[in-house]
């Protein structure tokens, strides 16, 4: 498939864009969308096996199966700013760099337990960060932290935060887990103020 | 609609023309048409039809192309409207874009309009609480704006009135500050919620937690059955419009309701320029239109004249509305028309968690949102360095947390967790803000909208007792949260500009006297016995409650009194 059949079929699993408001019924959206990223078909492949390695196929659907890959692209395309697109890009390609550099191999070769732990890696580099902002932050006068040199690049984090976000984002949105793993319901038709709750023993 | 493209003065007048569609508007129409006036309604939006016009209104959060998310140019383009909460990808439709209709900050002013039939009420928050002597005396006691020229025994029995087709939903808390009404069963306050009204009723005098009264069907009566409502559903996703007609909207309501009796035109597409003021008779004869599709202009002629365009833009067509008679706008004799402009202060808020009742949670959705602490301060003396108070929204909620620590199965396990944490309380301040003369709007002198009408020029902004009122809400809600065992708590400020809170009022002030004011009594301009106001910018003051209800309230009752006015000849 490449990437504008892709989108097209995007548009179509997106069920109800045909009742969108006249606002957002712009039919061209997802040839506009085109425009504002560029991305090859591989790079495209590549978000798809990190969206698949972050909400994995078990004995549920997977990312893949949910078409998340594509919502990512979507939101990328639509909802975020031209510098966050911009250093998603980057950030993509710095990637693809990193597991050759790390594990000698790209992505998509990788076992799932490795995938897993580079992007825990990529994850706790991440966390590591905040934590050190939030501490100069919270010392008023201390010079800004200068940002330990780590392995992955600003840009590559902002790729992955992204594809992460969206990707849940996507799943905990999607049709399969509103009807079967947290059901949302459009007419409750009630409103019980007092709901017994057992909450379970830690263990 | 053909009957609409005529050209005889006989076919475009009418006994009674209504400015406006929205949250007051319909309420003129539908008491005009009840008594079989012949009456015109103006709109300056679009049509939207109740159900018809809810295109988001049965959409799952899965059929959102961006899952409710705008996207980053719509919310780009749009850097003001996109401040207000509701402002998504389920409700856009329905609020008035930045570029669409501008208008000149000479100091910053979140203005967020709803051009379309039904006006804002499609997007209100439903909160409907009265307004007491506490509130109309506050002037007069407190030393600012004018005294209100009624009292609450005025308004008493048209809150009745209306609260009982509108459908109110509340509890008969027996508080003097916060009169009871015409009640429909409240929306019950859960388990938390319940046990801070508990705490706050022992350990404090005159502070209470109440239900939140809302405009909700919770058990709807045969007059809501007569308007083709039914009971609320608990959705909560209201500001799309609501199928049901289970929250009172002009859409759902007053407009179906008009336009049934047969004596009702709607005139969607038409922005009024001005009031036709006749120097001879002494009295206006009617409105000066613009279709804002063709641009053409058509002047509707009648016997009396209903201004509910929303307080700001009631204030512009005023304005507009110059003659030798008036050179500064209608009825402006005393000079204070666009003055004394002024809104509600949601600049605060606080949240905490609450470690007990653990064994308790909800189920369902709550519509009235939870608890309402009426305002607490300055009420039977003045007894702070600031004037007036404010009320605050109060809420318990509890939720799963759902972490998104990690990849992979066990990610897709905290995603599900169904596991409860504990509960959130949060609150946020509702401020009276006192009316000033330099808190005005006015007409650009050279800047004109794509219709002809020159643009409005906002200069309204806070003050020192807004900041000391602020600061009292952080206290004494840090000090409430923390005797009643809540933890981690924690409050914030921002630096909204006003606006935000959608209740900007005044402008066309009722008073006494003519010289100080623009209406009198019954919302009548004091110069002008046959044109109206009775929108938000009528009001003398703002108290701390949500207007909405009195707008309903003060518009059937100047409504009732026109047209004994007109029967005695006098209009």
């Amino acid at each position: 498939m490449d990437r504008r059949t892709v989108i097209k079929n995007l548009a179509l699993i997106i069920g109800g864009a045909a009742l969108l408001p006249a606002c957002s019924q712009d039919k061209t959206k997802s040839k506009v969308a085109l425009k504002n990223i560029d991305i090859t078909a591989n790079l495209e492949q590549l978000i798809g096996d990190v969206s698949e390695t972050i909400i994995p196929k078990t004995t549920t659907p997977g990312a893949k199966d949910l078409l998340l890959h594509l919502f990512v692209l979507k939101m990328l395309d639509d909802c975020y700013k031209k510098e966050d697109q911009q250093a998603f890009v980057t950030g993509m390609e710095h990637f693809a760099d990193q597991s050759q550099k790390l594990y000698s191999k790209t992505f998509d070769q990788l076992d799932t337990k490795t995938r897993e732990a580079f992007l825990l890696d990529i994850e706790k580099e991440g966390k590591a960060e905040e934590a050190a902002a939030q501490k100069s932050g919270d010392k008023k006068d201390a010079a800004p932290a200068t940002p330990p040199a780590g392995k992955y690049s600003p840009e590559l984090k902002k790729f992955y935060s992204i594809v992460k976000r969206q990707t849940i984002n996507g799943y905990t949105n999607s049709k399969y887990f509103m009807t079967n793993i947290v059901v949302y319901e459009l007419v409750p038709g009630r409103y019980n103020a007092h709901f017994p709750y057992k909450q379970k023993q830690a263990v | 609609m053909a009957n609409l493209n005529i050209d005889s003065v006989k076919e475009r007048t009418f006994d009674a023309i209504v400015i406006g569609s929205g949250m007051s508007g319909g309420w003129a129409a539908k008491e005009f048409t009840d008594k079989g006036l012949k009456t015109l309604i103006l709109e300056r939006g679009r049509d939207v039809k109740h159900i018809k016009d809810y295109p988001t209104t049965n959409m799952y959060p899965w059929e959102f192309e961006h899952r409710g998310e705008l996207p980053m140019a719509v919310q780009e383009a749009n850097p003001i409207v996109n401040r207000c909460y509701a402002f998504g990808e389920s409700a856009a439709h329905f609020f008035v874009k930045d570029a669409e209709h501008p208008y000149i900050q000479d100091k910053p002013f979140d203005w967020i309009r709803g051009y379309q039939v039904g006006g804002k009420s499609l997007l209100w928050a439903r909160q409907t609480q009265r307004w007491s002597d506490f509130d109309f005396e506050g002037p007069a006691r407190d030393g600012f704006a004018v005294d209100w020229p009624i009292r609450y025994k005025d308004i008493a029995p048209w809150y009745s009135y209306v609260e009982k087709f509108a459908g109110i939903s509340g509890n008969r808390d027996g508080i003097a500050e916060l009169p009871d009404g015409e009640f429909l069963p409240a929306f019950p306050l859960n388990t938390v919620e319940e046990y801070f009204r508990d705490h706050v009723k022992s350990n404090y005098k005159n502070r209470y937690v109440i239900s939140a009264r809302c405009a909700h069907l919770s058990t709807p009566n045969q007059i809501h059955l007569d308007q083709g409502r039914v009971q609320c559903q608990r959705r909560t996703i209201c500001e799309r419009g609501c199928p049901f007609g289970g929250y009172f909207s002009a859409n759902a309501t007053t407009i179906p309701w008009a336009l049934k009796s047969g004596h009702a035109t709607l005139r969607p597409f038409s922005v009024v320029e001005s009031i036709i003021y006749d120097e001879k008779l002494g009295k206006a004869t009617g409105v000066r239109v613009i279709d804002t599709n063709t641009k053409e202009a058509i002047e509707y002629y009648a016997k009396v004249i209903f201004v509910n365009a929303a307080a700001l833009n009631t204030n512009l067509i005023l304005l507009n509305s110059k003659s030798h008679r008036f050179p500064n706008g209608l009825g402006n004799d005393s000079g204070v028309l666009g003055k004394y402009v002024a809104f509600h202060n949601y600049s605060a808020h606080i949240g905490a968690e609450y470690d007990g009742a653990k064994e308790w949670t909800t189920d369902g959705r709550n519509p009235a949102g939870g608890g309402y602490i009426p305002r607490f301060r300055n009420v039977y003396k003045q007894e702070t360095d600031f004037l007036r108070g404010y009320a605050s929204g109060f809420g318990a909620y509890r939720y799963p947390q759902r972490s998104w620590d990690g990849v992979g199965s066990s990610l897709k396990d905290n995603l599900a967790n169904k596991e409860l944490g504990p509960w959130h309380v949060g609150s946020h301040m509702m401020g009276e803000t006192i009316p000033k003369e330099s808190n005005f709007v006015s007409l650009d002198d050279k800047q004109k909208d794509a219709w002809g009408v020159p643009l409005l020029k906002m200069n309204i902004d806070y003050d020192d007792n807004d900041e000391k009122m602020k600061k009292d809400y952080v206290e004494q809600l840090t000090e409430m949260f923390t005797s009643a065992g809540f933890t981690n708590i924690k409050a914030s400020t921002d630096r909204r500009a006003p606006g935000l809170d959608i209740h900007e009022m005044g402008g066309a002030r009722m008073g006494n006297d003519p010289k100080t004011s623009i209406l009198n009594k019954w919302n009548q301009v004091h110069s002008v016995k046959n044109v109206f106001v009775t929108d938000g910018a009528s009001m003398t003051s703002t108290s701390c409650q949500n207007p909405s209800l009195t707008y309903m309230a003060f518009t059937a009752r100047a409504a009732d009194y026109a047209m004994s006015e007109m029967k005695k000849g006098n209009i």
